[in-house]
């Protein structure tokens, strides 16, 4: 396992930046981060060797195939992969605080408060047998010294502030009262009820309704703007990220294959990859009749980690080069500031190949 | 909610109506003869055949039946030729022990495996799993009454801790007044401490036996649902606002799994009521099961019969309440929630 890192496209601020030293400063700084499952049939390595800053403001959208990494590493940024997983080394610093190794007391001072997640499944995700309000109350009065009754008020604003109507009353109901959208909504004001500066939000609207997605991500995006935290958007919808995301960092075989703009991943991607995943995006304007676009084949095993690109087999250009299958790919940046591991990035204004 | 209710009644009825048809048939087809068994192997064959006359054998089944729920329902539960009363007195001598002995036993046993199904899941380490899924399996796979043997041997024999098989006080010792008819209770109620010592240095040992199988059931059920409940996405979302383990076992986890323990736990009682044969038998204990076990080796029909009826309203009217409970405390299913 490597232990380089990936150095980062030129640092973009959402909204009005702040002074220097906070444009500097991540407030989320992770490196060479592996995470690994030991099974009885092997250890699958799920996030390998993964490193990237976030600053106050940014948003940083991560995609990639279902069974990239990208649900792994989010769990890892909170500490909480569930077993047989365990993160296996590399370092996760929150606003400057190491989190990797923590023991369960000091991890959870900084869960909440420092770094949020909104999970996929709001269906699962509110405990059936307490009201809103017991959940609410309780996840605020875990970073919060307040009396219940000051709690209660505080989680009814913020239910009223992520567009829960008559929230006062809905405090009272439990979480089958809810539709999804609706509990989404409330797992996200949960989530920033401490006001964390890091919001990690895990394909929050793959479980939801077609028509509700867009809400849910549109008061995302309004809360994190409001209140200026840096947003982590796990995602495989390339489109929420072109409208969502300042920057993308594209994961394949648990590691990041392309770090860049979203811009320029849009305009030029670099990396083969996300040039198909690209391709994939289905324009209901300009598609036609007939079988979707797909990347052929399927990821690679994580259990093993063999030499070379692991998506040369799938490549449409490496597939043939002898290059990919021995060679693993370092990072290197292209001309447009994109990160890359490849060694046949298409570089300049994409039409390379 | 009338209407529910009113359905679960029905059913209900309709569940006890069918038992007692099961049982009277099942009785009255098994092989050997009440009659006989009543007037002796000596007598002739007139005697047997006008004593089952009189006990109406040569009725019908259907002329037996209507007679049977007849007086059933005017509270007569018929008599008991072996024992010379009728089953009402017998079931009232006896239900207080058998009360006592399995109400003490359900709640060890909820008691421990609560207990030891939450150490068991909350620890890090494996082995506080690994001993109580051995001592649940050991518990389950060996017959209560030759556990009972061994523990009289040992506990009784062997060290005289505990007394022998002599029923529910010693020799010579007065029953306290009775109020509800458990001793250990009225004695208490009395305020005489000598008489509660006793009866329930009598009560421990049948009690802890008797428990051995239902904690092994209850814990095992509910560690596996207390390790699926670890499983659920809400549990890792109170994680990720902050909260320690132990407020997420307690608030979280541990409420789902009680939950799960309630109709199992009350299924398990009503078992317990109609009495556990052997190991009363074991050690002497006047209850509902020596009495059914002796009923059976003498073809005492009547006390056999009303013991499984009585075993099956219990199991209809535990489960009924049981739902009730469930439905009650589960907000998904509660009724005038909006």
């Amino acid at each position: 396992m490597q232990s380089n890192s990936l150095s980062l496209p030129a640092p973009r601020v959402a909204g009005d930046g702040g002074p220097d030293a906070e444009r500097h400063d991540p407030v989320l700084s992770v490196r060479g981060l592996r995470t690994d499952f030991v099974t009885a049939v092997g250890t699958v390595h799920a996030v390998r060797d993964v490193s990237f800053d976030l600053r106050k403001g940014q948003r940083l959208a991560i995609v990639g195939e279902s069974g990239s990494g990208k649900s792994a590493m989010a769990m890892s940024l909170m500490g909480l992969v569930p077993p047989p997983g365990h993160v296996a080394g590399g370092s996760v610093k929150l606003n400057g605080t190491e989190i990797v190794g923590l023991d369960d007391a000091g991890i959870s001072k900084v869960r909440g408060k420092d770094i949020g997640l909104v999970f996929q499944d709001p269906m699962a995700a509110l405990d059936p047998l307490k009201t809103i309000g017991s959940q609410f109350v309780e996840t605020i009065r875990v970073h919060q010294d307040v009396s219940v009754k000051a709690a209660r008020k505080m989680a009814a604003d913020l239910l009223g502030e992520v567009g829960v109507n008559d929230a006062a009353r809905r405090l009272s109901d439990y979480p089958h009262q809810y539709s999804g959208g609706m509990r989404q909504r409330v797992l996200i004001a949960m989530a920033i009820a401490n006001d964390p500066s890091v919001v990690v939000a895990d394909e929050p609207t793959t479980a939801l309704d077609v028509t509700t997605q867009a809400q849910v991500l549109d008061l995302l995006a309004k809360i994190c703007d409001e209140r200026g935290n840096a947003l982590v958007l796990i995602t495989h919808n390339l489109g929420i990220v072109e409208e969502l995301c300042d920057s993308v960092n594209v994961m394949y075989a648990g590691r990041f294959v392309e770090c860049t703009s979203t811009e320029a991943l849009f305009a030029s991607p670099g990396h083969p990859y996300s040039k198909a995943l690209l391709d994939c995006v289905i324009d209901p304007a300009t598609a036609r009749r007939g079988a979707l676009p797909a990347i052929p084949g399927s990821p690679p095993d994580l259990s093993v980690d063999e030499p070379g690109c692991p998506f040369a087999p799938r490549c449409p250009i490496g597939r043939d080069q002898e290059r990919c299958a021995v060679e693993r790919p370092q990072p290197r940046t292209l001309s447009n500031g994109a990160v890359v591991r490849c060694h046949f990035a298409y570089d300049t204004q994409g039409e390379t190949a | 909610m009338t209407s529910t209710l009113l359905k679960r009644l029905g059913v209900a009825l309709a569940t006890i109506f069918g038992a007692s048809i099961f049982t009277f048939v099942l009785l009255r087809k098994v092989p050997g003869d009440p009659a006989r068994a009543i007037a002796g192997d000596t007598a002739t064959e007139e005697t047997v055949a006008a004593l089952r006359q009189s006990m109406g054998l040569d009725d019908n089944l259907f002329v037996q039946y209507g007679n049977y729920m007849g007086s059933l329902l005017r509270g007569d539960f018929g008599f008991s030729y072996s024992t010379g009363n009728s089953v009402g007195t017998l079931l009232g001598q006896r239900l207080p022990a058998t009360l006592e002995l399995g109400l003490l036993s359900v709640i060890i046993a909820i008691v421990a495996a609560v207990l030891a199904a939450s150490f068991a899941v909350y620890s890090r380490r494996r082995w506080p799993d690994q001993a109580v899924r051995a001592a649940s399996s050991l518990a389950m796979g060996s017959p209560p009454f030759w556990i009972a043997l061994l523990a009289l041997m040992v506990f009784s024999i062997q060290l005289g801790i505990f007394p022998g098989p002599e029923g529910r006080l010693s020799p010579g010792m007065l029953k306290p007044p009775n109020i509800t008819g458990m001793f250990t209770v009225d004695s208490l109620l009395a305020g005489q401490w000598g008489t509660f010592a006793n009866a329930a240095w009598h009560l421990i040992l049948p009690a802890a036996i008797v428990t051995l199988g239902p904690f092994a059931f209850l814990s095992r059920l509910y560690r596996n649902q207390l390790r699926g409940t670890l499983r659920e996405t809400f549990v890792a979302v109170s994680r990720s606002h902050g909260l320690r383990r132990l407020p997420v076992y307690n608030r979280h986890v541990a409420p789902h799994g009680l939950l799960s323990l309630l109709p199992a736990a009350s299924l398990l009682f009503a078992d317990l009521l109609a009495g556990s044969l052997l190991v009363e038998k074991v050690f002497g204990w006047p209850g509902i099961g020596s009495m059914t076990a002796d009923a059976i080796i003498q073809k005492d029909f009547a006390v056999v019969q009303a013991v499984l009826l009585l075993a099956a309203v219990l199991y209809v009217v535990v489960s009924l309440l049981a739902d009730l409970l469930m439905t009650a405390a589960d907000p998904r299913t509660r009724v005038g929630a909006r």
